[in-house]
């Protein structure tokens, strides 16, 4: 695959998954992670370094199975968690995409976020870098590996994978 | 007896009615949303007693440092050459900056960044940039110019404690039954216990005590915290590998439980524990037996959360969670929240440890952002002025409490000055009396010490 399908590819599947986090399509969210996907928001050691191993330090949030993330998807949904009652408006933007990879089958992209949302007459934003690791699947593209750099980990009172 | 806020009474009076015989315990509103009361505990509950700083394997190597604070001062910690742990203010004797910028590292000196004194990791100055060109009177020359030392620093099996006051009583009377469940967490592992790497920083806005009493309540769990129970459910009867709490720790009631104050203002709850297998540590249960005796091992296996006040909390369950509070202002609080594992763990406990933390404690967990969304809904509650003053959280289990130890104080040797104990569905509150007696103490000590004769 040349780089530059790599990249239309790739974004086209970023922006995907941006819109469907803001329009609440979870299970079509969900849809666009591999059953064995890696996902990923490292924690930090200090100002200068995060953690580089999910089994050995503790992360932010990790899994490396989808059914984790459906876990997590089922409690927004469920009207029994204060903490997404009511959800946060959210607005996802993506920009700065680049192709690490442009494999037949595997394509690794490096990207920037920023999500900005509105919870309770107050506005406030995350934002960071993304790493992506999609995988074919038939003609289909999906999410492997997905890890979260949250550059303002000072946390206010909550962080979930709806704001990032 | 006086109604309480009473402006004829002293404070802390005022804010804090305790009459056990009368089944009284009635504490303020205002005690979470004035001010003014937010002043005095950082100057008289903070400022002038034992508070937590941090764990000395926060700083593992020589040379390596940490900021941090007591109430609103900040201090900072330096492993010096020889591996021993100094504790300074945070504050240049030149011109007041912050000879340290960061939150940790590794370095020999602190450079100061305004005019460039040097302090080696002991707080001596080594330099003082172009002193012999200064002209200097000699009130200079005798002045001291280390980096202020902490009045007292002490250390608890690696837990690290300062006060800026040097009149407090030494650290271990300070702890006092508070030190057993420390030893607990301690001995789980006979290389001692390590805060595994990689932090979390949050702040919430609301006033620091939310989280001082939430720590030790099992009577919001049930409501704050359904879509997790439902979670741990899902996964048990679906045979998930990816156990953590389980739930019949929470919702059988008829599991035994029991709660303790202590002096100084610690407390502690204990659930046993239905299905302790679900627990990295119970893969150690044999020679953790063998080392410590059942009784201690089977105590290490239970749910047990506790307070050593004012500023350090643990959640033992599943896994263990270390929380230092940082009362920011009387309605905004940070939140250090640290995983904390017996040293040389197998690779697979500790692997189920940390993920076990993510999932439940982190604030990006499953559970924790519940409780931080709970404390912020009360600071918004507690505006409403015009509803009684005196809030009604402070009185479940109120007859079942005794004085001293009961039998499973006596059990496991400790002594606390109450104890309550029996169905887990009792969800005591009492466990809170304890730091609000110190709390006044404190404060009421505080004040007396700043009336001038
Ligand atoms: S304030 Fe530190 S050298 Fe001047
Ligand atoms: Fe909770």
């Amino acid at each position: 695959m040349s780089p530059e399908q790599a990249l239309a590819t790739g974004s086209a599947l970023l922006y995907r998954q941006a819109r469907l986090l803001d329009e609440r399509r979870w299970q079509d969210w969900l849809d666009l992670f591999t059953e064995d996907c890696e996902y990923w928001v490292p924690a930090w050691l200090s100002e200068q370094r995060q953690t580089e191993d999910p089994n050995t330090q503790v992360s932010l949030i990790y899994y490396d199975l989808r059914s984790r993330l459906a876990d997590r998807v089922w409690r927004v949904q469920s009207g029994t968690s204060v903490a997404s009652d009511p959800m946060p408006r959210t607005c996802h933007a993506i920009t700065n995409i680049q192709v690490d990879e442009a494999g037949d089958d595997a394509i690794r992209l490096f990207a920037v976020f920023r999500v900005d949302y509105h919870w309770r007459a107050q506005s406030q934003a995350y934002f960071g870098h993304y790493q992506h690791t999609l995988r074919r699947d038939g003609t289909d593209w999906r999410i492997a590996r997905q890890k979260i750099s949250v550059l303002n980990d000072y946390i206010p009172t909550l962080l979930d994978f709806y704001l990032v | 007896m006086n109604a309480i806020h009473d402006s004829a009474l002293p404070v802390p009076e005022r804010y804090l009615r305790d009459d056990p015989a009368a089944g009284v315990f009635d504490v303020h509103r205002d005690v979470y949303r004035d001010p003014a009361l937010f002043e005095l505990e950082m100057r008289h509950v903070f400022e002038r007693h034992w508070v937590f700083l941090a764990h000395e394997t926060q700083l593992p190597k020589p040379l390596d440092y940490l900021a941090t604070w007591i109430g609103r001062q900040p201090v900072l910690l330096h492993r010096d050459d020889k591996g021993k742990i100094g504790a300074f203010l945070n504050v240049c004797p030149h011109k007041g900056a912050a000879v340290c910028q960061s939150e940790s590292g590794n370095r020999k000196f602190h450079v100061c960044p305004y005019h460039g004194w040097t302090f080696d990791a002991r707080g001596n100055c080594v330099l003082v940039k172009d002193r012999a060109q200064g002209a200097y009177p000699a009130h200079f020359e005798q002045a001291d110019t280390r980096l202020p030392p902490l009045a007292r620093f002490g250390n608890y099996r690696g837990f690290l404690f300062g006060s800026l006051n040097p009149d407090v009583p030494p650290l271990e009377e300070h702890l006092a039954g508070i030190s057993a469940f420390l030893d607990m967490i301690v001995d789980q592992s006979e290389h001692g216990t390590e805060v595994i790497p990689g932090r979390s920083y949050y702040t919430y806005d609301a006033n620091w005590k939310m989280q001082l009493e939430n720590c030790l309540d099992a009577y919001h769990l049930t409501s704050t915290h359904p879509s997790f129970i439902n979670i741990a459910a899902s996964r048990a009867s679906g045979g998930s590998s990816f156990r953590n709490i389980d739930i019949a720790d929470f919702v059988d009631p008829a599991i035994p439980s029991g709660s303790y104050t202590f002096a100084n203002g610690h407390g502690a709850i204990w659930i046993h524990t239905a299905n302790p297998e679900v627990r990295p540590l119970y893969r150690q249960y044999d020679a953790l037996k063998a080392r410590v005796g059942q009784q201690r091992a089977d105590m290490m296996l239970k749910t047990i959360n506790f307070t050593v006040f004012p500023n350090l909390q643990f959640s033992c369950n599943a896994c263990i969670q270390m929380r230092v509070m940082r009362p920011l202002a009387v309605d905004r609080t940070e939140m250090r929240s640290y995983c904390i594992g017996p040293k040389g763990e197998p690779a697979d406990q500790r692997k189920l440890r940390i993920h076990q933390f993510e999932d439940f404690f982190n604030p990006t967990g499953l559970a924790t952002p519940d409780d931080s969304r709970v404390y912020e809904s009360v600071q918004m509650g507690l505006r409403a002025r015009s509803a009684p003053a005196v809030g009604l959280g402070h009185l479940r289990g109120l007859r079942q409490v005794i004085q001293g130890p009961d039998e499973f104080a006596r059990e496991i040797g400790i002594t606390p000055l109450t104890s309550s104990s029996g169905r887990s569905d009792v969800q005591d509150e009492t466990v809170f009396h304890g730091s609000y007696r110190e709390w006044a103490r404190r404060i009421k000590a505080g004040l007396a010490s700043e009336v001038t004769p």
